[in-house]
């Protein structure tokens, strides 16, 4: 009697949980469904009532390459990323050895400062690094609004201390006997870091670089402060469909679309190359959701 | 590649979306570390987190010092080239930020509860969203390792894309929210959603669908670390699937649930993209949020000094979940 009681249970939890993965399958891919579909339709009719356009305008994907500088803002977009992720992981690897290793006076005050970092609104960084930039540009007459290596360095602001913290808790699970051994051996102490801690650290910094680069990526707050027509990422140059609708014009909906889905995809294909490491990361680094 | 840890993979290894054998995301193991010394005879190693430390400084200590003080002068677009000579104001811009708008928007203060708003409404709403896909994945069955990996799709998603997305979905008279609503007869099918006082809800809409992969990571996490026996007592006393959620589960959620909508609020509440994009500047003022309004009052109306001064506003409130988000980190233990 119980067995087939616990049986018809266990069948009904069974059911449910399908039926709610459909569900949340529904929520999730409907509007990305609705995203695909509109960058398939003609610019005709995405306004007018209909569903299901006629013909599927491939033509968007075409288009959009020339209605905005989608090559260029992507290429700058990797550039920016790139080097801000390579300067982060390798900067912070650094900072993350000492302090997950040594004790000394103020760890725990430059500890306390990295996530105190995290949750610093940017914007309210963004406004006196702007000054400053604009200070040196009038002083020393040196361009930096509009210069790659501008962003690459705000981007520390919230890049560093993500990548400390990260790697500070891969350190910390990288036991110390195995550095010991090797100073016992007569390792000195980059001698260490190189083969020891590095191979070990490997998979830390590639989650540390990736994390970095797809907060650079997604940044948009600081690119459309600090870049100018030639530096602008994908983010900001996604921004000219959609301002020149604000300016009264027609949005070329079908080819933000494409353009918006292009912009996702390598993020999403460098996420699923690396997903395996990447989970645990979000997790130990969860500041910046 | 090396195991990152001594510790093995969970019996899950290799799978696509796994989630590590720590369950913390507390990076707890900081604070267990063991430490060494400079070995005698040995250069300082120091060295090596001077760059991170000056990089810091410079881009962030400064910037923060400069803002205190524009946010006491009239800094904007005619001072800014000899800002050192702005007018000092104290407190006037303090004044400002809460009695009136800039040109363009709502008042800070107005802004404070827009954001506050924000940030509560969207994490209770994907707080039971996360729970139940994570419990929903935790069992193993035929196609779980691609349900998990689905289920973070809104969230690995640029926050940019995500945002011209819901633009569009919430795109009056042809979006597909309008059609659908109106299809049902809930809603007028002009129902203006990116202006006016329904943009907030859109708001919070996209943002819950962006972000509830986030909790649902953590309650993932905390899931892992609760022992299959607990259940296999309560199941061998009676307790049914319910029962043993609401006693057993919950409770042993509770820490990681503390943290995870901590985190969920402090995040939420510094979101500048999202409004950004969906609306464009400037928003209407039931969507105008905190970042937002600096931003439209710093680079829009080059008003400087007020947007310092709404910058500390912000970070000051920030203070209040960073305070307990510390806290619970406990790093204060660490001498023990």
């Amino acid at each position: 009697m119980r067995t087939s009681s616990l049986r018809a249970e266990h069948r009904f939890w069974n059911t449910l949980r399908r039926i709610l993965i459909v569900i949340f399958l529904i929520f999730i891919l409907l509007p990305i469904g609705y995203v695909i579909l509109i960058s398939l339709t003609p610019d005709t009719q995405v306004g007018d009532g209909s569903l299901w356009p006629t013909h599927l305008a491939w033509g968007n994907y075409v288009k959009m390459w020339q209605t905005i500088h989608l090559a260029r803002d992507i290429r700058n977009s990797v550039i920016i990323s790139g080097f801000a992720g390579v300067i982060a992981t390798l900067i912070a690897l650094g900072a993350a050895y000492v302090l997950a290793r040594f004790k000394f006076r103020g760890r725990r005050v430059f500890l306390l400062s990295l996530i105190t970092m995290q949750t610093v609104p940017q914007v309210m960084l963004l406004l006196p690094l702007f000054v400053i930039f604009v200070i040196i540009q009038r002083t020393i007459a040196v361009q930096m609004v509009g210069q790659y290596y501008t962003v690459v360095l705000t981007y520390m602001t919230f890049a560093l201390p993500f990548a400390c913290w990260l790697l500070l808790s891969y350190m910390a699970n990288i036991p110390l006997e195995l550095e010991e051994a090797a100073a016992v051996d007569g390792c000195a102490r980059l001698g260490i870091v190189r083969h020891i801690v590095f191979p070990l650290i490997l998979p830390g910094l590639v989650v540390a670089f990736v994390f970095s680069f797809l907060l650079g990526w997604s940044d948009v707050l600081f690119a459309s402060v600090l870049t100018n027509g030639g530096t602008q990422t994908v983010a900001v140059g996604l921004q000219a469909y959609v301002a020149s609708g604000q300016a009264g014009g027609d949005v070329f909906w079908g080819q933000l679309m494409a353009a918006s889905l292009t912009s996702g995809i390598p993020i999403i294909i460098i996420f699923l190359f690396v997903q395996k490491y990447i989970i645990g990361g979000l997790a130990a680094g969860s500041v910046k959701g | 590649m090396l195991p990152r840890s001594t510790q093995g993979e969970s019996g899950t290894g290799g799978q696509l979306a796994t989630i590590p054998q720590e369950p913390t995301p507390v990076p707890s193991s900081i604070l267990q570390a063991k430490y060494t010394k400079v070995r005698k005879g040995e250069r300082s190693v120091y060295w090596m987190m001077v760059p991170a430390l000056l990089l810091l400084l410079v881009l962030v200590a400064l910037p923060f010092l400069l803002s205190v003080y524009t946010s006491l002068t009239r800094l904007n677009q005619y001072t800014i080239t000899d800002w050192l000579r702005a007018p000092f104001i104290g407190i006037d811009n303090y004044i400002t930020a809460i009695r009136q708008g800039n040109a363009l928007g709502a008042s800070a203060l107005q802004s404070v509860f827009v954001s506050v708003a924000f940030s509560i409404g969207t994490t209770v709403l994907l707080t039971p969203i996360g729970i139940i896909a994570a419990l929903l994945v935790n069992k193993p069955f035929t196609g779980r390792r691609w349900i998990r990996a689905l289920f973070l799709l809104p969230y690995i998603t640029p926050v940019f894309v995500n945002a011209i997305t819901w633009r569009l979905l919430f795109m009056t008279k042809w979006g597909l929210i309008d059609r659908t609503l109106g299809f049902l007869h809930i809603a007028s099918k002009q129902t203006l959603w990116l202006i006016g006082p329904h943009s907030f809800w859109a708001m919070v809409i996209a943002d819950v669908w962006a972000s509830w992969p986030f909790l649902y990571l953590m309650v993932l996490a905390g899931l892992q670390g609760i022992s299959d026996e607990l259940y296999q007592s309560a199941f061998i006393d009676g307790a049914s699937r319910v029962r043993s959620f609401f006693s057993i589960t919950l409770p042993m959620l509770r820490p990681i649930l503390g943290l995870a909508l901590l985190l969920s609020t402090l995040n939420h509440f510094n979101n500048f993209t999202l409004p950004f994009m969906m609306f464009g500047t400037p928003p209407s003022p039931s969507a105008d949020v905190l970042p937002l309004n600096v931003y439209v009052t710093s680079f829009q109306t080059f008003n400087f000094g007020l947007g310092s001064a709404m910058s500390i506003i912000t970070l000051i409130l920030m203070m209040i979940p960073a305070f307990f988000y510390i806290r619970m980190l406990r790093l204060g233990e660490e001498s023990a």
